[in-house]
């Protein structure tokens, strides 16, 4: 089970939002990921292993290569961390337009 | 992230209906939350809401009309309980327009404290360009086959 802390602690590094962001275009492999680092490879597999712990990412065998894809779910969870007043103020709006019509 | 919240959204009604469903403390409550509210600069009031456990908010706001221009905009402050774990001390402004045959209402909710710890995990993480993301990964999600 992934746990809360261990995606923000995935989170905290740039390095691994880089490669998050990266993946939102698609999946990756190891390689194509670490050519947009200044940083050895072994280090890229370093920050997809933490990744992958968090949930943040998961992996696939394509032929030899592995490919990394991004799991939108731990996110979605940070999201609604992030910004419980934003999702409050579009209910109540919403409400808002439903008394209206009812004046 | 900004450091607030910031919506706006097309009403088909006039400004003056908008206005009563902002101000009338029984349609208030329909809407939004029970509360003593009365239309009057320094008036203080409370809602009771439902506790928010990820935003440290214990169900009542405590809040005090700050000013008003009939029709056109109306601001509270918007104030966690002392006992709550959230130190929220925020503004909360309506401002209407009228748009066509309707209101365009601008809800502003600002003024988050950054010394609120559950206000500065979210800048924190939200740093380095991260605003953003989450409306794509909302995107990403929508695209992705149902597992």
């Amino acid at each position: 089970m992934v746990r809360t802390d261990d995606v923000f602690a995935a989170l905290a590094s740039p390095a691994r939002r880089e490669v998050l962001r990266l993946l939102l275009d698609g999946p990756r492999t190891a390689g194509d990921l670490a050519s947009h680092f200044d940083m050895r490879r072994p280090s890229v597999s370093e920050h997809l292993r933490v990744l992958r712990e968090a949930g943040l990412v998961s992996e696939r065998r394509a032929g030899r290569e592995r490919r990394y894809q991004l799991e939108p779910s731990p996110l979605m969870d940070v999201r609604d961390w992030l910004d419980p007043y934003e999702r409050f103020w579009r209910d109540r709006l919403k409400s808002l337009r439903d008394v209206l019509e009812e004046m | 992230m900004s450091d607030g919240i910031y919506l706006d959204e097309f009403l088909p009604h006039s400004p003056a209906k908008v206005w009563r469903a902002l101000t009338d403390s029984g349609l208030m409550a329909r809407w939004l939350m029970p509360n003593d509210f009365k239309l009057e600069v320094g008036h203080r009031f409370t809602f009771q809401g439902v506790p928010m456990p990820a935003a440290g908010f214990g169900g009542t706001g405590h809040c005090e009309v700050l000013a008003f221009e009939p029709e056109k905009m109306l601001r509270l402050a918007w104030r966690a309980a002392p006992d709550d774990p959230s130190t929220l001390d925020s503004t909360l402004t309506f401002t209407l327009e009228p748009e066509g045959t309707g209101t365009r209402l601008f809800l502003a909710h600002d003024g988050f404290d950054s010394g609120d710890v559950y206000q500065a995990a979210a800048r924190r993480i939200m740093g380095g360009g991260w605003a953003g993301i989450p409306g794509r990964i909302s995107e990403v999600a929508a695209e992705l086959p149902v597992q």
